[in-house]
């Protein structure tokens, strides 16, 4: 049969690929994320100035940052293909897990790209205090994951339903709590100079547990 | 392509959209090679037949069967063994017709890609804008694009919805030369009311209904 080479690979990295050069080209996503991420920091940073010694409260406003320059964007991955009428392509070409893994590894790229942003200039706007790099970043990694896999499994479960926006702030809120908290928390904690390992640990179990509902969810997304 | 031994049969197929009878039902047995005309009102359920038949929708009632060399396929691999050309089907408009098709051919895994994006352009006489974007194309290079992304994959079945909408006389050309291509060798269902298209068919599944009334 003429399509049997076909494999879920290659379909997932040809998907990603289509969502970077649709980013590249209409830059919309990127532009707003980034825009948000420095005016809003800038913002924060003429009113309050540098909070190094409020360590609390930057880590609260690194990830709420972080969540609203990047949620919007992602959100749209899947609702962008309904309103431009392009999920019949898609669905014709690869299976919905297929689509759906493309565009959560799109939506992790498309986090670090603004994380690589936003981290340097958190840290030199905020005056924040030495970084333990390595409890940062694994905080940093497993939330990323978890804010990825989140939204990319609401914005697929809401694509096709009417009163998409309302509908996406309602379900994600649930879903985006936990990891809020805990990666919060585990920022905090690495300022503070404690233990990292529990919040890790519910980051971790968190994302795990988000990958492997949505991998067994996608396949019987939106049939009819 | 390999049109051996596929055969395609609904029994008893039905369809609704909550209150909206979508497909009243409707049995047939047909097998490649072959060109069948689906036919049958406004609003009868051409369309939505083709979704069903394609693994898209999943019937209301009755049953579809979708056999290769024998075996059945289920709704989810049918996409594999299917060219579908459907005005609801729309391209990516940033991309140019050459990536759109480029896209699908990776993504469908096929071992030549960029040749059979070639092929594919050349049948429907798009090869001179194989590099504008879709953004710039006329509904009826759309719809050439439309019937290039059908024959793609070179499918063992090919599906087309109202394939002449919107086409001038040298794209209707392109219809009948797929269909006469393809007929031999593939099953090609034609959903139509255009006497000209329906001509080019052997058999007919006649759709019953306006799909306009709603029952309790």
């Amino acid at each position: 049969m003429p399509n049997s080479g076909s494999n879920s690979a290659v379909a997932v990295w040809s998907v990603l690929r289509k969502e970077c050069r649709t980013e590249w080209r209409t830059r919309y996503g990127l532009n707003a994320a980034l825009l948000f991420a420095v005016t809003s920091l800038t913002a924060v940073s003429f009113a309050a100035g540098r909070l190094g010694n409020r360590t609390d409260i930057m880590a609260a406003l690194f990830w709420i940052v972080l969540l609203f320059a990047t949620l919007a964007s992602m959100s749209h991955a899947f609702v962008r293909e309904v309103e431009s009428r392009t999920m019949l392509l898609l669905r014709l070409v690869a299976t919905p897990t297929e689509i759906a893994v493309g565009k959560l590894l799109f939506n992790l790229l498309f986090l670090c790209v603004i994380e690589a942003v936003t981290v340097p200039l958190f840290m030199v706007l905020m005056g924040a205090p030495p970084v333990r790099w390595g409890q940062f970043l694994a905080v940093l990694g497993l939330g990323t994951v978890s804010l990825a896999a989140s939204s990319t499994l609401v914005g697929a479960v809401i694509a096709q339903t009417r009163g998409r926006g309302a509908l996406f702030a309602g379900v994600s809120l649930p879903l985006l709590l936990p990891v809020l908290a805990a990666a919060v928390g585990g920022t905090r904690e690495m300022w503070a100079a404690n233990s990292v390992a529990p919040s890790l640990k519910l980051l971790g179990a968190y994302a795990v547990a988000l990958l492997a509902a949505s991998l067994l969810l996608y396949d019987h997304l939106w049939e009819d | 392509m390999s049109a051996a031994s596929l055969r395609l049969a609904g029994n008893d197929i039905a369809h609704r959209f909550g209150p909206r009878v979508a497909v009243r039902p409707v049995s047939f047995d047909v097998s490649a090679p072959g060109v069948v005309a689906v036919t049958g009102e406004n609003g009868s359920g051409k369309s939505t037949l083709l979704r069903i038949l394609c693994g898209l929708l999943r019937p209301s009632r009755g049953e579809c069967v979708f056999e290769v060399d024998g075996c059945a396929v289920e709704p989810r691999r049918r996409r594999l063994f299917t060219g579908l050309a459907t005005p609801e089907l729309s391209f990516y408009e940033e991309f140019s017709a050459a990536e759109n098709l480029a896209f699908a051919a990776e993504t469908r895994g096929l071992p030549n890609a960029a040749n059979a994006v070639r092929l594919a352009l050349e049948q429907v006489g798009l090869t001179p804008r194989a590099d504008d974007r879709v953004s710039a194309f006329s509904s009826g290079m759309k719809q050439r694009l439309r019937l290039a992304f059908a024959i793609l994959h070179e499918p063992p079945v090919i599906m087309l919805d109202e394939p002449g909408s919107h086409l001038d006389d040298a794209g209707r050309a392109v219809v009948e030369h797929i269909v006469q291509t393809y007929g031999p060798r593939a099953l090609v269902l034609i959903a139509t009311n255009e006497p000209r298209e329906m001509a080019l068919a052997e058999q007919r599944i006649e759709l019953s209904g306006r799909g306009l009334e709603r029952t309790a």
